[in-house]
């Protein structure tokens, strides 16, 4: 029986935040007397990750995704129920528990900035108790997976965006920690970047059986890695499962923005028994749904006179929202 | 017109600059309580009657150190520092695009902590009556007009000469280190630890050449009805406000012609 | 606690510290211009004082000069490790990277106390002791082993002293993010190290004692140097020493448990 790695029961986290008004006056009033409200950000959330899974934790900004990895990570104390990772309490960061995992910050550095990347890496590898030796091994195995070599030696200042972020992958992995948690990893990349972090990780996981944690709000990081996917919308757990699962009973649809020839085409295609969202003389913009979309378009090219066609994904937003709404989502 | 304009855009700049102040309520009464290495080196001179020897009585002396405290509080300048960390952080960029000269900008936040940080002052300037009373004394009008004016021009050469240096960003990543060193001067010599008076004879030659017994000594004597030439001074400060101005606005364009966007 | 793995970290924070900064080489010699005339005025400064008395608080000036070589020192070794690391812990809370060091296993306050050296320092370390080897001339000071060893058990403690003072300072960046104006005031304060405590008015003495321990950082060393020093005296800076030590320990652990409950 493989066990849970990551057991966490019914935790809520509540913060502290100063509000204020804009405005002179009441930064006048803000200056004299601070007014603090209690928020509470992560509500009563339970789930258990398996070792060896790959789990995406999907949410809108604010959900509290970030939150979440951040208490299993140890830096964020809960304020009710109960977390153990690996066996640990994570807030009481044991040095064992710290030499297991890594943390992945999207857009955030480690590496030191003037000066080359290998530099960091055996600074890294003598706080994490690596013989030189042991970690040169490391460093080659990782940076041929990652594909760098000569960027190794060249100062961060001076390297791409790209090579940062794999260099900042290898000082993340150097330790080999066997579980990984990545916050918005894929932030500020380019699609090459993003498709080769998804790339790595995947073989990563294969590998070395490691388990991966991952906050985005990416729809792709999550349909391309994650088999399980935990939906966070506004600190509690919307979804739980399967991601082919929600996707199939989603079905999320496309909306088409289609520019007619003549507004009287236009109007012919408005009551031609597809669903509209909105008209506009000779534009029209129709929803249809993802599995049938292939066989509309035919239709619609074949009997309409077309001038120009644009299709649109909805907004991760409105697909969460969609999420919330049908409740009855169980694993 | 453009005189309006300017001055609505400096009225709004200030308002916020204001508002950004009062959110660091306790970092600016820690600002003005680090100007108070006056006070303490007063106490060196009365408690050791050294202030006999340069025929200052102690009560001068002490409205004296008092004044520079004032005076210090009112025209000290760090547009080195806030200039090198935007550079730094990318920040310049979009300010260049802006039609205002971001010196404008950093201008007014020195500006709005100098109003911020009045009420501090002040509170201090009540504790320093409380242990001296004997040097409590309210200046006539004309005077403390003149010394307003007095140490906005101080201020206005120390803003000046720190952003001269402050453009060397533009060569060089670290234009801090030259401004701590360009510090060094004016704390001995602007009269900030001691009066120019009490200093050796072959300093007092050439220092009234230099912009720092201006900085500090000039509007403090002023302040505190020490022997002071007015007009001498306040025209010396008004010659080395017309000699920097232009230097800086110089420097300022071979800069930015210079710029190559840091950070990134 | 592995002290050969603490050890061998060290070593590898000096190698990458030392290689960041020697990337500016202008800057190192600029800092030592720095320090230099920073001493050459804070001299001029005591010749100002000495003008036309020979004791000052029951200090010579050449004994007084001790003073001024031991704050260079400690001003030398606060350049050097105290400030740089100060600079890091406020770029890691402003860019969010504080999580990185925690999540390491090894000792945060260790890892933010050291990570970072600025050489320049050094320098100025080296500037302080050649003052103290040419005091030891002219005041004729007997270089025996006990006067060796009092002497480094009281400058460590100044160190430690020092450390804890600007260990709190960069503890409270996990509140307030700019600590410029804190370190304003702690240098302020500091200052004072330059001058005998004896030349202070009695209140400013308990002051300089108690509450912001000047006292004990400067002076008792350099009484020590001049074997004035009374035994209690030097026990009374071991244990102010180990309590400053023990309370800025206490201290980080408490912003720490703050941090990770209050930050998101």
């Amino acid at each position: 029986m493989v066990q849970n790695i990551i057991d966490v029961r019914n935790l809520s986290k509540s913060f502290d935040i100063s509000s204020k008004e804009p405005g002179l006056k009441a930064t006048i009033k803000h200056f004299f007397r601070r007014q603090t409200k209690s928020l509470k950000v992560i509500k009563d959330i339970s789930f258990e990750i398996k070792e060896g899974e790959i789990v995406g934790f999907l949410g809108a900004n604010g959900a509290g995704k970030t939150t979440i990895l951040k208490m299993l990570c140890g830096l964020i104390y809960p304020s009710e129920g109960s977390i153990l990772v690996s066996g640990y309490l994570p807030f009481r960061r044991k040095e064992n528990f710290l030499k297991n995992i890594t943390l992945i910050m999207g857009q955030k550095q480690q590496l030191i900035w003037d000066l080359p990347p290998i530099e960091s890496f055996y600074l890294n590898a003598s706080i994490y108790d690596l013989d030189k030796f042991e970690a040169k091994k490391r460093i080659k195995k990782l940076s041929e997976m990652l594909e760098i070599d000569e960027e190794l030696f060249i100062p961060v200042r001076k390297l791409s965006l790209g090579q940062r972020m794999k260099s900042e992958l290898l000082a993340a992995l150097i330790h080999e920690p066997n579980i990984l948690f990545l916050d918005e990893p894929t932030l500020g990349l380019d699609i090459n970047a993003q498709r080769n972090l998804r790339k790595f990780l995947q073989k990563y996981n294969k590998e070395t059986n490691a388990t991966i944690c991952l906050t985005s709000h990416y729809m792709k990081d999550i349909t391309s890695l994650c088999k399980r996917v935990i939906c966070v919308h506004e600190g509690a757990i919307s979804y739980d499962g399967k991601l082919d699962l929600l996707l199939k009973k989603l079905s999320p649809v496309k909306e088409i923005l289609i520019v007619c020839r003549s507004e009287e085409d236009a109007n012919k295609l408005e009551n031609s028994g597809f669903t509209v969202k909105n008209k506009i003389k000779n534009e029209i913009t129709i929803k249809i749904e993802n599995n049938s979309i292939t066989s509309s378009l035919k239709t619609i090219l074949n009997n309409f006179d077309i001038e120009d066609l644009f299709i649109n994904e909805p907004p991760i937003d409105e697909v969460i929202g969609k999420v919330l709404i049908k409740k009855d989502y169980d694993i | 017109m453009i005189f309006n304009l300017i001055n609505r855009k400096i009225f709004t700049l200030l308002k916020v600059q204001y508002s950004n102040m009062l959110e660091y309520r306790v970092e600016i009464a820690l600002w003005a309580i680090s100007g108070i290495i006056p006070f303490f080196m007063l106490n060196i001179w009365t408690n050791n009657n050294l202030n006999e020897s340069i025929n200052i009585s102690d009560v001068m002396l002490s409205r004296y150190f008092l004044c520079a405290f004032f005076v210090r509080q009112f025209s000290v300048v760090w547009v080195v520092f806030s200039f090198e960390e935007d550079s730094l952080m990318g920040k310049v960029s979009p300010y260049l695009i802006q039609p205002l000269n971001p010196f404008f900008r950093y201008f007014a936040q020195h500006l709005a902590e100098q109003i911020t940080r009045f009420p501090f002052a002040l509170i201090i300037a009540f504790f320093f009556f409380i242990f001296n009373p004997e040097s409590l004394w309210i200046p006539n009008l004309g005077i403390l007009l003149l010394s307003i004016i007095s140490t906005f021009l101080s201020f206005l050469i120390q803003f000046l000469i720190q952003s001269i240096v402050a453009c060397l960003c533009f060569w060089t990543e670290k234009a801090s280190s030259i401004e701590r060193l360009l510090f060094i001067p004016t704390l001995f010599l602007s009269g900030l630890l001691a009066p120019v008076v009490s200093f050796p004879a072959y300093v007092k030659s050439w220092i009234y050449l230099t912009p720092f017994p201006y900085l500090i000594d000039f509007p403090a004597n002023l302040l505190s009805g020490n022997e002071t030439n007015i007009s001498g001074g306040l025209s010396m400060q008004i010659l080395w406000i017309f000699l920097l101005f232009p230097l800086f606005k110089k420097i300022w364009s071979e800069g930015t012609k210079k710029y190559t966007a840091m950070g990134s | 606690m592995n002290l050969r793995k603490y050890l061998k970290v060290y070593k590898k924070f000096l190698h990458t510290s030392l290689a960041s900064e020697l990337e500016y080489k202008t800057n190192i010699l600029i800092d030592l211009i720095t320090a230099i005339l920073s001493l050459i005025g804070s001299i001029f400064l005591l010749s100002i004082f000495f003008q036309n008395n020979g004791y000052i608080g029951g200090w010579k000036f050449e004994q007084a000069l001790i003073i001024q070589g031991i704050y260079t020192i400690l001003n030398g070794i606060t350049n050097t490790w105290f400030n740089p690391n100060l600079t890091e812990i406020v770029k890691h809370i402003r860019e969010g990277t504080l999580d990185f060091v925690l999540l390491k296993p090894i000792d945060s306050q260790f890892f933010i106390s050291l990570k970072k050296i600025n050489p320049s320092g050094f320098l100025e370390i080296m500037l302080g002791f050649f003052l103290l080897l040419f005091c030891i001339r002219i005041n004729q000071i007997n270089l025996s082993l006990s006067f060796l060893s009092l002497s480094l058990i009281t400058i460590s403690c100044s160190i430690c002293i020092l450390y804890s003072l600007w260990f709190f300072i960069s503890t409270t960046t996990i509140w307030f993010v700019k600590t410029w104006n804190a370190i304003e005031v702690l240098r302020s304060f500091l200052y004072i190290g330059r001058f005998p405590l004896n030349s202070f008015s009695f209140s400013l003495r308990i002051f300089f004692s108690i509450f912001i321990p000047i006292a004990f950082i400067t002076t008792i060393p350099s009484e020590v140097f001049l074997g004035l020093s009374q035994l209690w005296k030097i026990l009374l800076e071991v244990i102010v020493a180990s309590v400053f030590l023990i309370t800025s320990r206490k201290f980080w652990l408490f912003a720490l448990k703050f941090y990770s409950s209050a930050s998101s």
